[in-house]
């Protein structure tokens, strides 16, 4: 099993499409390895709540493997899973209206315990006490200023600035025109610049 | 878009910027611009603000929950009708190929019934002439194997062994046997591992 993930490991994502498609699925399991973590981030950043973000995440990946057929290889597989990813949050939010973000926990538990199981797991960059509690607040407060955002700002601002994706594969992936993810992007970066003034005093 | 009065720097130029491409004209105005110095520092804290957030990772087992609902097609199998159907009308140029071919069988479906139905006698004839040819094939090759058989040196031995019954019917019982054993031997052989062999690349 190793040695055919780092086999795959190697294989741009169209070659490892086709080895999922002749019944590989060790090439099923590596799409998901490339793409979990970015996935669930942005659905996370989408809907603020960790659990359904796991549960969209989910979703996501079961429809686009099941429909790996239809995947057309001269687009990238990545505008393709954010597509659906992308389509699946809009789709969410659109059928409800948002919590405020929580990192301690999702605001649906309704024990101590299932707070402590959804809190989100923040990855291990800070060195003291004192240095996480005042990452934990600056991460809050961008998360919670990027969750005051209207959904399609959020959609632009995260896939140019967390995944780093190009404008014309936004425009791709959001169904939009080049020029409108543009202005998107320029006025969620004023909002946030707004939202976050008060971090610099 | 056009440079607004308030930023200086169209949204198209604050980018360029970000992405560490910016033209001559737009270093030129930011040299001698404040404003636009720091507006573009501004964005450049909020861009470099959220590409440093944490990436989060769904909890460990996703990829086999995922994999759970996932149908992943054997390897084996012929491909499904469905991929075939979709294959076949995904571009205008393979469904007029599908459509030549389809039309193709037809004709050649047709062409065969409307010969079939004008030479019944022919068929028919043929048909007697390949039963004979092959009814005397047969038995010319039956008839080569025993004369063959016949000739061989152990064949007076094995003639004479298996004319008693009881040595017949003990050679019999140990051929069987020999038979069933051959048998077990392959099914087990052919039977799937119970446990993931390491080495598999599977």
């Amino acid at each position: 099993m190793a040695s055919s993930a780092t086999e795959l490991g190697g294989l741009s994502d169209q070659e490892v499409v086709l080895r999922a498609r002749s019944g590989r699925e060790a090439a099923y399991r590596e799409l998901i390895r490339r793409y979990e973590r970015p996935v669930f981030a942005l659905l996370f950043r989408m809907v603020r709540d960790r659990e359904l973000a796991e549960d969209l995440s989910q979703e996501t990946f079961v429809k686009a493997l099941n429909a790996i057929d239809s995947y057309r290889p001269e687009f990238k597989f990545s505008s393709w899973i954010f597509k659906i990813a992308n389509n699946a949050a809009i789709d969410h939010l659109r059928r409800r209206e948002l919590d405020t973000l929580s990192l301690d926990g999702s605001p649906h538990a309704e024990t101590p315990e299932a707070m402590q199981a959804t809190a989100l797991q923040i990855g291990a960059r800070q060195e003291s006490p004192l240095d996480t509690v005042e990452a934990k607040e600056l991460g809050s407060a961008i998360e919670a200023a990027i969750g005051s955002l209207r959904p399609e700002y959020r959609s632009c601002i995260l896939l140019r600035h967390v995944e780093g994706r190009a404008y014309e594969e936004i425009a791709e992936i959001l169904n939009l025109p080049l020029g409108t993810v543009k202005t998107y992007i320029h006025r969620a970066r004023n909002e946030l610049r707004v939202s976050l003034a008060h971090l610099k005093e | 878009m056009s440079s607004s009065p308030e930023s200086h720097l169209s949204s198209e130029q604050i980018d360029a910027w970000l992405g560490g491409s910016p033209d001559a004209v737009t270093q030129n105005h930011v040299s001698q611009c404040q404003l636009c110095q720091e507006q573009l520092r501004a964005d450049q804290e909020i861009a470099e603000l959220i590409a440093g957030l944490p990436l989060w990772s769904p909890t460990s087992g996703f990829a086999d929950r995922v994999m759970a609902s996932v149908r992943v097609p054997d390897p084996f199998a012929f491909r499904s009708l469905e991929a075939t159907r979709r294959r076949m009308l995904a571009t205008p140029k393979s469904m007029a190929f599908a459509a030549s071919v389809g039309l193709l069988l037809l004709g050649s479906m047709i062409a065969s019934i409307t010969w079939t139905l004008g030479h019944q006698a022919t068929i028919a004839s043929f048909g007697s002439w390949v039963v004979a040819q092959s009814g005397q094939a047969m038995w010319l090759g039956v008839r080569g194997i025993a004369l063959n058989i016949i000739e061989q040196p152990w064949y007076a031995w094995v003639s004479g062994f298996v004319g008693n019954p009881g040595r017949l019917a003990l050679f019999s019982a140990l051929v069987s046997l020999a038979y069933l054993g051959g048998l077990l031997t392959l099914r087990r052989l052919l039977a799937i591992p119970t446990q993931r062999v390491a080495h598999a690349g599977f």
